[in-house]
């Protein structure tokens, strides 16, 4: 599997997600899709297939086709929808050409919204919100992320198929967000919001803890040492899936 | 009772993490020691089977420097041995005499061993092992078994980890302990293609319940290796000494071409050795494996004492007596606190898990509980005792295990 297959499915399965945060905690994009009801399938020939759907203030991206989408965009090739994520392509419309308003200028700015949402590199003097908002979506990717890698990645394979079958949860103490990931025979499935009864959990200490540790910007062994990070349960799953967390970066960039 | 604080140990491990990689790395990281804030990271004195920390909390030691400590920590006996061979030489232009002495020693205590071969750690051998089973046989492909630990060397690693490759491990293959069914197929499958197998005794994964051989388990793999010309080797490492003087294999009643130890064979001072049969002898000899360090001759000194120390005061038995006593005293107390504690592997280093909550957790707290109370109880590993435990240590141990059970019900 190509490098272009699991970055197509990271932007698709992973960085789109984030959508479904953005419209939730930030009230500018909120008022963006206000009324509105529109679903936008994506299609990647020969790769991964997801649908974003705004409906009722909210927006859902699920995995694979949807039903009777508004608008279907069309991409060649993973290649093709990884381009334009980096913003060096356009995607070609199979349907819905009358919404080609909607995605020219709102779907625009929400886009343009998690761009800056997810390079804090860029942002010279973050506030609180723009952590928490960051943490939050940088979470979503990781979680997100992880099974596309271990499904594809070479090395990521044997790695995933080391972690014992159960689950494990990643979350922002004390409330913040969590998701977690359940393991069977290898393959990883990620979700919002915690498990009933995970069987691992790595816990970050608070927002600015999850946002170093996230970001790789902490000593992940200071981190640990120093409680700002926090494991327990079945150690050998979180130590399989940083080996994966550490590709998702160069995967995700 | 008192339970301790670590802030030293703490603020010397984050002046560590920045300037050492991962503060303190491999087995010895923090990172496995949950809650870490129940642990110190740090030790500032050890003495018989305690220790104290860097911000002098005592402790009665189950882990033993993980093997290597197994007649007491500054044991005065093995010490003045190694003290008065520095004296003499210890890192010199040539070995000492004390090697040859060591190497008699060795030939003499473990039964299969018709020549002996030494380096620093553990790892030195196992790899040295599986050169020496490839030049015997002109073969390429070992196979190893999953969750057996024999170092950090490439070929003893997965290649997903960082800085292992696929062509590090490719004549590597992977089999499962007490799964000889399996074995016998790949062998014969792969015909005149497998130049050695390599395990240890019994089975001691980490995170993971020991487990013992099957009956005649050992036997069949024995016989499978002399059938097929492959180069049977063990990993004493870790069990070496604890369980049988003359080799872990002479416990479970098989033979095997070479035998790695390391940990207990210097009760802390660096050396570990491979043993062979004659008929392993020229292939061993062809192969070039040293370090700078290899000849020191403190440590082989030290080895010798260690050894005949052992013999003398029946360490092995001492061991098992201790370790049965601890482990009947635990699994009763866990009992009377309404858990269940499964204890696997051999008394004197078992391997513990309250079954009562399969994720770990309550487990590792209670460890934790227990550490932070002088019992140094890790959740991850087997543990050890030493032939320096007393009964007034399993005694206090008890106590404080006792307490903490008490804490996991008030928390």
């Amino acid at each position: 599997m190509s490098v272009e297959q699991i970055k197509a499915g990271i932007n698709l399965y992973a960085i789109l997600k984030n959508l479904e945060d953005l419209v939730e905690y930030d009230s500018e994009v909120r008022g963006l899709i206000k009324g509105k009801k529109i679903s936008i399938q994506f299609t990647v020939k020969g790769g991964p297939k997801a649908g974003v759907i705004f409906e009722n203030g909210s927006c859902r991206v699920v995995k694979g086709k949807i039903k009777s989408p508004s608008v279907i965009l069309w991409f060649s090739s993973p290649s093709h929808l990884n381009k334009m994520f980096d913003g060096n392509a356009n995607p070609i419309p199979l349907k819905g050409f009358t919404k080609l308003g909607f995605l020219q200028n709102e779907f625009t700015k929400i886009t343009e919204k998690l761009e800056y949402y997810l390079k804090p590199d860029e942002v010279s003097d973050p506030d609180e919100a723009y952590v928490e908002m960051n943490t939050r979506l940088t979470l979503t990717v990781a979680a997100f992320a992880l099974p596309e890698i271990a499904m594809y990645d070479a090395e990521a394979k044997i790695t995933a198929s080391h972690i014992p079958d159960g689950t494990i949860q990643l979350e922002v103490l004390p409330d913040g967000p969590a998701v977690h990931l359940v393991v069977k025979d290898g393959k990883l499935e990620a979700f919002k919001g915690k498990a009933e009864r995970p069987d691992a959990v790595m816990a970050m200490k608070d927002f600015v803890s999850a946002n170093d540790f996230l970001n790789g910007r902490s000593n992940p062994f200071k981190a640990i040492a120093s409680g700002e990070v926090m494991i327990k349960g079945i150690i050998p799953m979180l130590d399989n899936l940083s080996l994966i967390l550490d590709k998702v970066q160069e995967y995700a960039e | 009772m008192k339970t301790y604080e670590y802030k030293k140990s703490h603020d010397l491990f984050e002046k560590a993490a920045d300037i050492i990689p991962a503060g303190i790395y491999g087995h010895m990281s923090p990172a496995p020691l949950i809650p870490v804030s129940d642990y110190p990271f740090y030790i500032e004195r050890a003495e018989g089977s305690h220790f104290w920390d860097v911000d002098g909390n005592e402790f009665i030691d189950y882990m033993c420097a993980y093997g290597p400590m197994v007649l007491g920590y500054n044991n005065p006996v093995i010490d003045a041995a190694a003290d008065e061979q520095r004296k003499k030489v210890n890192c010199g232009t040539a070995p000492g005499e004390v090697m040859v002495e060591l190497a008699q020693e060795l030939v003499d205590t473990v039964a299969i061993a018709d020549w002996a071969f030494f380096g620093k750690n553990g790892a030195d051998m196992t790899l040295y092992s599986i050169m020496v089973a490839r030049a015997k046989t002109g073969r390429e492909k070992i196979i190893r078994l999953k969750g057996g630990y024999h170092g950090t060397a490439p070929w003893a690693q997965s290649p997903d980890h960082h800085g292992i490759t696929f062509s590090d491990v490719k004549d590597v293959v992977m089999g499962e302990w007490n799964n000889y069914e399996a074995l016998e197929k790949y062998v014969m499958e792969h015909k005149g293609e497998v130049a050695g197998i390599i395990s240890t005794p019994y089975h001691h994964p980490t995170f993971e319940d020991n487990e013992m051989p099957a009956d005649g388990y050992w036997q069949k793999v024995e016989n499978l290796c002399k059938n097929e010309g492959i180069v049977l080797i063990v990993d004493d490492v870790r069990t070496g000494f604890r369980l049988h003087m003359g080799g872990s294999n002479e416990y479970f009643g098989f033979k095997p071409d070479l035998i790695a130890f390391c940990k207990a064979l210097g009760n802390g001072y660096p050396i570990s050795a491979l043993v062979g049969t004659n008929e392993m002898m020229n292939a061993a000899a062809g192969v070039f494996h040293t370090g700078s360090y290899w000849f020191s001759a403190e440590p082989m000194a030290a080895a010798i004492a260690t050894l005949r120390e052992m013999k003398r005061t029946n360490s092995v038995d001492k061991m098992l007596k201790i370790g049965t006593m601890l482990n009947e005293g635990l699994e009763q107390l866990a009992k009377d606190h309404g858990y269940n504690l499964k204890i696997t592997g051999h008394p004197s280093m078992s391997y513990y898990r309250l079954t009562d909550d399969p994720t770990l957790m309550l487990h590792q707290k209670w460890c934790g509980e227990a550490t932070k109370r002088g019992a140094y109880f890790t959740s991850h590993h087997n543990w050890f005792v030493s032939a320096a435990h007393t009964e007034e240590d399993v005694k206090k141990t008890l106590e404080i295990a006792d307490e903490a059970f008490k804490a996991l019900k008030e928390k």
